[in-house]
């Protein structure tokens, strides 16, 4: 079966909103649409806002899964907020007492005012998009509303989300200048050290290197996770490295359709796709469509999920300025075979750990303690080259899969690979152990 | 001392060893007054087209306005001149134009005109005299109702009336969710004396340029189109077999054609290597293309040399924005006369981008001996801040120098004039030849000087939104003579004949070269 290709409701998103349907036309069915349909838009802007490569895209999200919880756990008792819980979140507002609230004009507030600021940098097509949202999805969410309800609610969700971004502006992500590409920025001229890859301008440096300083949201640093050092550089024919170099050049001569089409469907490129973590938010969306979780569980799971995958790669990036090893491509240009290509475009910096790898694990370990360790499923997200549906036994063959896909793309040593894999386990641990139930 | 000083005002400025054209802005003065205004459904197009409808010799320019009327300014320069245009009353005065093409579309020797539109495209038939009636109805033309942002044209093997293609944009009625929305691109073809209904070229991602050239001299033209990767999902840069007789086929991987995401917003071509085949500089957003052909005639695949030639428009190089370009329409045009191509590029923000610059100067890549480009913008005078669109490097007075005009988003557009300072010389060709095709579309023009060939592919379509038809100039440098001749689109090649430099010729087939 091909792949379902750019649905025009956004396919996984919209799965979210399903839910609610389900439950023909009740408040929280209503306020789940709102949230999907808001979620559709963010990942469509993530695809079309120049900045938003995946650290980027993966620090809105988690923004906005925290923002999410932090709507409903305000007017629920059962639910324990993340206040205290996440670095730097030391106090949201309160609802105020004796006033009516409505959760899904609470939601559309705060997911309005998140996504205007965290994607008003967008081109004139996405502020465009936004503008239309906020109209529609504001009349949609108090359609049936009493007026003072609505009124109290549209405050709050603007004060809480006014919180959220103020809560933001300090986590040394905020600030995107250049694409993300530093203006100045001097290369270890050491062999073995990260080169650039491409003929473009913008990429003559790398992306995003101060990224692993940024504050984590639910692990305590960025080093939280260490993993051990790559391999030991040598373009000795006799040595390891070059042997880890040799598998991604002998693999890549010999892939598999099966292998070719692994690699494009997980390529996630920023500017092309949803990004990676865009991916996994997609996944989690039709699972919990799939189980036919409730909105609470499924803002939880937003929240651990964009908490998770943001930290997985401020603690990748630590890692990856810290040993800032030479992609493949160069290696083997440079040692093995100058007229070599590999299948993916190799993006533009250093090589180890593999962020996808990382996060994916990261992912995985959040879905695995969410909907357990056998789960089964057809991933039905939209990849931009309407690669076919992949199955999978579980979130982890899902990850590991993800994972080989970069020594597929000829984009990643296999040692990267692992101890991402290794890293991104270790990352999701400090998501999954955030109190969210009283 | 005093002697040398003098000496050294009088002498063109120059840089890395060729020399920087002067450029005087003439916009106040000129007479042109038009803006390329509108909103979201005006943030791409503002074409110029450029084109002799008066019969003099020199070209007029028609506009395109966006929410405000296209206007056609009639040239009344002096050749040698200050710039001097009259708008007049033209009958295309047509708003939401997004683009304009001339095209002697009936070959009746009158040009006639494409109007892209953000609505329906409208052909309009040349009476003479710079007056052009609507003539969808009567050459069969489905304007459609989209959003229109590139055009090309060809005659095909065997017709005696061209093969257009129109490219479009966003739906513009997803206004939630456009992204994925693009809408069909389309092939004319004719029908008798007129089209036959659109054929949709799918799939379509975006166009905003397109050219039909024979990339690789095989005698059939294909079609590149260059795309908006903002708004396509699955998309590509492209390029069609257009066989005659046969439906339009995407090149393969197969046949060596490699994917190419960008944000494709112009094309232009020239030979840049001297292969003998053209090449093709595409402009983006912080970021631009030059490709060769990397592996002959035979294989579809292009390689990248802007970054190793610096043909690059990544940043602005004056002003002090430090955030990348956004480029728009590009030419290759000889504006010093030193016999390389140059290449120009308008740029500027789309709206106001925040990541990318809003003070981003038009550039001006100096061709030099050696097969790279030098930035010369800032001083030849030509690095407006403006949120360029459109442009046309063009002789609009008649010396043999190239002048520039350019569209403006928003605001007015403006016009440079060589002063002619270079000191290379040059020549201006015109092609004629009876039937169909009078101005010999997809011919080649050839300009030999020693065992240098310049090469030049006379298209229809590419930049940005708007074209040229007229004289084809080419600079000689410091030799004031040249043999020429023309490989018609029927593939024969006329003889070498010795010209003078310094002087325009019509070169009609079957004829020697004709001083104008």
């Amino acid at each position: 079966m091909l792949r379902r290709e750019f649905l025009s409701a956004g396919v996984a998103l919209a799965l979210l909103g399903g839910t609610a349907r389900a439950g023909a036309e009740t408040r929280e069915g209503v306020a789940a649409q709102v949230l999907a349909t808001w979620y559709h838009l963010a990942l469509e802007l993530v695809r079309h806002t120049p900045t938003y490569t995946p650290p980027v895209a993966s620090r809105t999200l988690a923004y906005m899964g925290v923002a999410a919880f932090e709507a409903l756990a305000s007017g629920d008792a059962r639910l324990h907020s993340l206040v205290g819980q996440l670095n730097g979140l030391t106090a949201l507002p309160d609802r105020a007492a004796g006033q009516g609230y409505d959760t899904a004009v609470i939601l559309n507030a705060v997911m309005d005012g998140l996504i205007h600021d965290l994607f008003s940098n967008t081109g004139p097509t996405g502020q465009h998009a936004m503008q239309t949202l906020t109209a529609r999805l504001a009349q949609q969410a108090a359609d049936g509303v009493a007026a003072d309800v609505v009124a109290a609610s549209r405050s709050y969700g603007a004060t809480l989300a006014a919180a959220i971004l103020e809560w933001s502006r300090t986590d040394g992500g905020a600030v995107i200048e250049n694409m993300g590409f530093p203006a100045t920025y001097t290369l270890n001229p050491a062999p073995g050290h990260w080169v650039p890859t491409s003929k473009i301008v913008l990429q003559q440096a790398p992306l995003l290197p101060a990224w692993g300083k940024n504050r984590p949201f639910a692990m305590p640093a960025g080093d939280s996770c260490p993993i051990p050092p790559p391999t030991d550089y040598s373009e000795d024919p006799a040595s390891a490295f070059y042997a880890d170099a040799m598998e991604v050049y002998t693999t890549s001569q010999s892939l598999t359709d099966d292998q070719k089409q692994i690699a494009r469907f997980w390529s996630d490129d920023a500017m092309l796709s949803y990004t990676p973590p865009g991916h996994w938010i997609a996944i989690m969306a039709q699972v919990a469509v799939e189980k036919g979780v409730d909105l609470t569980a499924q803002v939880e799971a937003l929240a651990r999920m964009g908490v998770a995958m943001a930290d997985a790669f401020i603690g990748c990036w630590q890692a990856k300025f810290d040993y800032d090893l030479i992609r493949p491509i160069s290696y083997i240009k440079k040692v093995i075979d100058p007229k070599w290509e590999p299948m993916l475009n190799t993006p533009p910096f250093p090589e180890y750990p593999s962020g996808h790898s990382t996060q994916s694990a990261a992912a995985a370990s959040v879905l695995t303690a969410l909907f357990g360790d056998s789960y089964s499923f057809t991933d039905e997200s939209p990849t931009p080259d309407g690669a076919a549906t992949r199955s999978f036994a579980s979130f982890w063959a899902a990850a590991d899969e993800a994972a080989m896909s970069r020594l597929y793309g000829g984009i990643h040593f296999r040692l990267a690979i692992q101890n991402g894999q290794d890293q991104g386990r270790c990352i999701a641990a400090y998501a999954i152990a955030l109190k969210t139930r009283v | 001392m005093r002697l040398f000083a003098l000496a050294l005002l009088a002498s063109p400025a120059m840089a890395q060893g060729v020399e920087i054209p002067h450029y005087i802005d003439e916009t106040a003065t000129a007479g042109i007054s038009s803006t390329y205004a509108g909103e979201w459904e005006f943030m791409t197009g503002g074409g110029v087209a450029a084109f002799d409808c008066s019969g003099d010799g020199k070209p007029e320019l028609l506009l395109a306005g966006g929410t405000q009327k296209a206007t056609l300014y009639r040239n009344d320069s002096p050749t040698g001149g200050a710039l001097k245009f009259s708008a007049i009353a033209a009958g295309v005065e047509l708003d939401r134009v997004t683009g304009a093409y001339p095209l002697d579309i009936d070959s009746d020797g009158i040009m006639d005109l494409v109007l892209l539109r953000s609505g329906e495209d409208v052909v309009m038939r040349g009476a003479g005299q710079c007056q052009f009636t609507r003539a969808n109805e009567a050459w069969g033309f489905d304007g459609r109702d989209l959003w229109s942002t590139a055009f090309a044209a060809t005659w095909e093997k065997g017709q005696t009336w061209p093969t257009l293609a129109i490219g479009t944009y966003i739906d513009r009625t997803q206004d939630a969710f456009p992204w994925g929305s693009c809408t069909p691109n389309a092939l004319y073809r004719p029908k008798g004396q007129g089209f036959a209904a659109p054929l949709d070229l799918k799939p379509s991602f975006c166009s905003l340029s397109m050219l039909f050239t024979d990339w690789n001299r095989s005698g059939t033209p294909s079609l590149r189109v260059s795309n908006d990767r903002e708004y396509y999902k699955g998309g590509t840069e492209q390029m069609w077999h257009i066989a005659p007789d046969a439906p339009p086929a995407l090149y393969t991987a197969a046949e060596g054609w490699k994917p190419l995401k960008i944000w494709g917003m112009g094309i232009a071509s020239t030979d840049v290597n001297g292969d003998g085949f053209p090449d093709y500089f595409m402009t983006s957003m912080s970021d631009s293309k030059l490709q060769v052909l990397a592996a002959g005639p035979d294989k579809a695949t292009f390689k990248d040399i802007a970054f190793a030639t610096h043909a690059i428009a990544q940043r602005p190089y004056t002003g002090g924005d430090f955030r990348p370009s956004t480029g728009w329409h590009a030419e290759f045009q000889d504006v010093n006369n030193d016999g390389v191509q140059d290449l120009f590029v308008a740029k500027g923000n789309v709206s106001a981008m925040p990541d990318f610059a809003m003070k981003d100067p038009n550039n001006l890549l100096l061709g030099l001996p050696d097969g790279t480009f030098a930035e010369a913008g800032d001083k030849a005078g030509v690095a407006s801040f403006a949120q360029a669109r459109g442009a046309s490097v063009v002789d609009l007075n008649g010396d043999g120098q190239m002048d520039i005009v350019v569209v403006n988003r928003n605001s007015g557009a403006e016009v440079w004039r060589n002063d002619g300072s270079s000191t290379g010389h040059w020549l201006q060709l015109a092609l004629h030849q009876d039937g169909a095709n009078r101005d010999g579309i997809g011919s080649w023009i050839e300009v030999r000087q020693g065992d240098r060939v310049q090469r030049r592919e006379i298209t229809s379509g590419g930049g940005h939104a708007g074209g040229q038809v007229g004289w084809w100039h080419f600079g000689l440098g410091a030799t004031l003579a040249a043999d020429v001749r023309v490989i018609w689109p029927d593939g024969s090649a006329s003889d070498w004949a010795a010209v003078a430099g310094d002087g325009f010729y019509d070169l009609t087939k079957g004829q020697a070269p004709m001083a104008h």
